[in-house]
């Protein structure tokens, strides 16, 4: 067999070897001379270690100088600009020195923690919501209060998202909204007008889906399902209760069962696709996406994300507020979230250059000249003016409707407990289970609220 | 045939004078330590790669560590809460189903392909490539990606369904009935390396055997089941162990298929998916840790129990 005959080769080569070691002198010095050179190897090896770690231990010094290294995940368009804008930031202060470590969202937040872990986290960290609370209340941000970051500009309710345990932790970096986004052209085929989105209630916007469904065929839906952490956070909202509470969660089973028969009810009346459809198009990247591709009139989507659809799918998005229990756009409970943060490492060795940095980034024109809306409408309400020419139409109306809907929000959410990151995994799971018809809207309610509580704790 | 028959006849050479067997000895110590001088680049990466951070690993498993604080230490409370982990249950359920449906599936159709192939065909190296190639393949990332596609509602699969006159709108993926099939099903295809194995393993069965038993006049059948299954035997367990260990393992698929989520409905939760969400997406690596000793166990002890079984049905020519 071939193992066999392997085996034998191997055996007889071996044997041949050693005849050749006891042969002696010859052999020996040969035995010597390698294992001074392997001594001369290890030794390179482990100055060469010793030479990396003195590398990352350079940083500040007292002449204000500073090595930083800023992680962020994001887009193509992101990467240039943020790239940019560090180099104009080296341009004026020549004695600071920015890396960027750009990443995908998938894969950063592994990166972040392990690097956390590993106490070689960047200085300047791009943070979002779902995490902060994470790093945060485990002492791994730095108070950027008492860094020294100036927030004094920036609009209200856009500063407390930031905030954990009293701590400001990190700064927005662009206000971001849940919205609707309609297709005008799916709407026109069905001959249909766009919904008056200052009245309609759940309900509704149901009845507008099914119509669409049924007006234009061909396997077009009305609406993708519009069932994520946002909308059920401004379901129980409307319904006075909130997500999380301080450390805790903010509702009970009984709160989320209308929720869960809201979907089934969706779906029977054909507003949103099978269940089949709906999980496939949770794990659909934007450009696939059902309104991207004209295979559903209405989807919904962050503020921030407007101007990607808008390329992606070649058309002009309509951008619409979710709906209300009252049919009362005021009374809908809308908020400004943080598109994302800009947070600082508690073990960054500058923590003023790095503070610096974040304040220029969110407060001076020239940064926002460079970023625009990217990141969503800067907080700071100066910075926004002095951008808004520049905007293209996409961002402009965005922005427009951000000021709109000023007087429709009501107070922050505060930002997700340690393990709340984990919310909306758990809410698709059981939305899938509720939608086959694999469980009650009631069991499902009660198994989510206690999963995760157990995660809250854990 | 077997490794361990012929080592064992090596070692019974004996030194016979108490001289001869201090010089063995000396001469022995001698060559060990040249011996781990060459062994010595793997050893490094033995203990800084493996054992280092397998002795880590074991002790953060003891540990509640959020990856962000100093772990702190909590004796067995990571392995008490795994008792009531329902999820963690559920993932095991799916990982046993889907090492013993695709291993055995995937072990069959590379033996039948393996026969097809030995019958010394023209073009036998085209072939064997072709087969190969899914198995160089089938791990990664752009395949998982493919297979997405392939079985999604609208997919090449329902497309092809519907030429045929069907009212094909399953999702194949993302319906919690079906993702675990389709993932068994792309695992099964990945059949390349255990095939190559096979075939050469086929190759070293001496054709007289064959020939004596057609001129007693056994039938294919009779053959296959008589000459080919027992000489064939010591690679069907080679290939069953590896294959079991693979399978355990298996991560790529079912994290890109389901996008990490081990979705639709937990159906394609891997007990490794499940592992990397406690570790990395809800920063429990003190319970992953646990888990992934867990999992040592259970390959561990699946692992005896196939060499205590294979004394029974693997068959060594010597």
């Amino acid at each position: 067999m071939t193992l066999d005959s392997t085996r034998n080769l191997t055996y007889s080569l071996g044997k041949r070897f050693h005849n050749q070691w006891r042969k002696g002198n010859a052999m020996a010095v040969t035995r010597r001379q390698f294992l001074i050179g392997g001594g001369v190897a290890v030794a390179a090896m482990t100055t060469g270690l010793a030479a990396c770690g003195s590398n990352s231990e350079s940083g500040g010094s007292a002449d204000g100088s500073a090595d930083l290294q800023f992680a962020w995940w994001g887009n193509e368009v992101r990467n240039k600009n943020t790239d940019a804008a560090i180099a104009a930031y080296m341009k004026a202060n020549p004695n600071v020195k920015i890396s960027g470590q750009p990443g995908e969202f998938a894969t950063y937040w592994d990166k972040l923690a392990t690097q956390t872990a590993g106490n070689t986290a960047p200085d300047i960290i791009q943070m979002d919501m779902a995490y902060i609370a994470e790093y945060g209340s485990r002492g791994a941000l730095l108070d950027l209060g008492e860094g020294g970051a100036d927030v004094s500009k920036f609009a209200e309710g856009t500063v407390d998202s930031g905030k954990i345990d009293g701590k400001l932790v990190g700064l927005n970096a662009g206000i971001n909204t849940p919205t609707i986004l309609a297709n005008p052209a799916v709407f026109e085929k069905a001959k249909m007008d766009l919904p008056d989105d200052t009245t309609w209630t759940w309900d509704q916007a149901k009845e507008v889906g099914a119509e669409l469904t049924s007006k234009v065929g061909g396997g077009v839906f009305g609406m993708s399902s519009i069932f994520n952490d946002a909308t059920l956070s401004a379901f129980l909202r409307q319904h006075g209760k909130e997500l999380f509470v301080d450390k805790g969660l903010g509702f009970e089973a009984a709160d989320v069962v209308p929720w869960f028969e809201m979907q089934v009810a969706y779906e029977k009346a054909k507003a949103i696709p099978s269940a089949a459809a709906v999980s496939e198009e949770a794990n659909k990247p934007l450009d696939q996406s059902g309104l991207v591709t004209s295979k559903a009139g209405m989807a919904m989507f962050w503020s921030n994300q407007v101007e990607a659809v808008n390329a992606a799918s070649g058309g002009e998005m309509a951008i619409l507020r979710y709906p209300s229990i009252a049919g009362k756009a005021t009374e809908r409970k809308a908020w400004y979230k943080a598109g994302q943060l800009f947070s600082v490492s508690a073990r960054t060795k500058n923590p003023d250059a790095s503070v610096a940095f974040v304040n220029w980034l969110v407060n001076s024109p020239e940064a926002a000249a460079i970023n625009l809306a990217e990141r969503g409408i800067p907080a700071n309400t100066e910075i926004a003016a002095s951008i808004q020419s520049k905007l293209s139409p996409a961002q402009k109306s965005v922005a427009k409707f951000i000021a709109d809907i000023k007087p429709e929000l009501a107070e922050t959410p505060i930002a997700p407990p340690p393990g709340g990151g984990t919310l909306a995994a758990v809410m698709t799971r059981y939305q899938t289970d509720v939608l086959f018809g694999r469980t009650s809207p009631a069991d499902a309610a009660t198994k989510f609220v206690d999963e995760l509580k157990s995660n809250l704790t854990g | 045939m077997s490794a361990i028959s012929e080592l064992s006849h090596i070692k019974v050479t004996k030194a016979k004078s108490p001289e001869e067997r201090l010089a063995r000895r000396k001469e022995a110590t001698r060559d060990n330590k040249a011996g781990y001088l060459f062994l010595l680049p793997w050893l490094v990466g033995l203990v800084v790669i493996t054992i280092g951070p397998m002795i880590a690993s074991l002790y953060l498993s003891f540990t509640n560590y959020s990856l962000i604080q100093a772990p702190e230490w909590t004796g067995l409370a990571n392995y008490a809460r795994m008792l009531d982990d329902a999820r963690l249950h559920h993932s095991l359920k799916v990982t046993f189903i889907y090492v013993f449906v695709s291993v055995p599936l995937q072990l069959i159709l590379a033996l039948g392909i393996a026969l097809l192939l030995d019958k010394g065909m023209r073009g036998l190296a085209l072939y064997r490539s072709i087969f190969y190639l899914p198995s160089m393949l089938g791990g990664s990332v752009a395949i998982a990606l493919l297979w997405r596609q392939m079985f999604g509602t609208d997919g090449i699969v329902n497309q092809i369904l519907r030429l045929f006159g069907l009212e094909a709108t399953t999702g194949w993926i993302s319906d919690p009935k079906y993702a675990l099939g389709t993932i068994i099903l792309l695992h099964i295809w990945t059949f390349g390396s255990p095939m190559v194995i096979f075939l050469a393993g086929l190759r070293q069965i001496p054709g007289m055997y064959y020939e004596a038993a057609s001129v007693d006049g056994a039938t294919r059948w009779v053959r296959f089941t008589q000459i080919t299954l027992p000489l064939l035997s010591p690679i069907i367990f080679f290939n069953l162990v590896l294959q079991i260990i693979g399978a355990f393992q298996s991560f790529t698929q079912a994290f890109v298929v389901s996008n990490g989520t081990g979705g639709p409905s937990d159906s394609t939760l891997f007990y490794t998916l499940y592992l990397y969400q406690r570790g990395f997406g809800q920063f429990q690596m003190g319970y992953a840790a646990a888990m992934a000793w867990l999992l040592v166990v259970i390959v561990g002890v699946l692992t005896a129990i196939n060499f205590f079984a294979s004394k029974y049905w693997v068959f060594y020519d010597d």
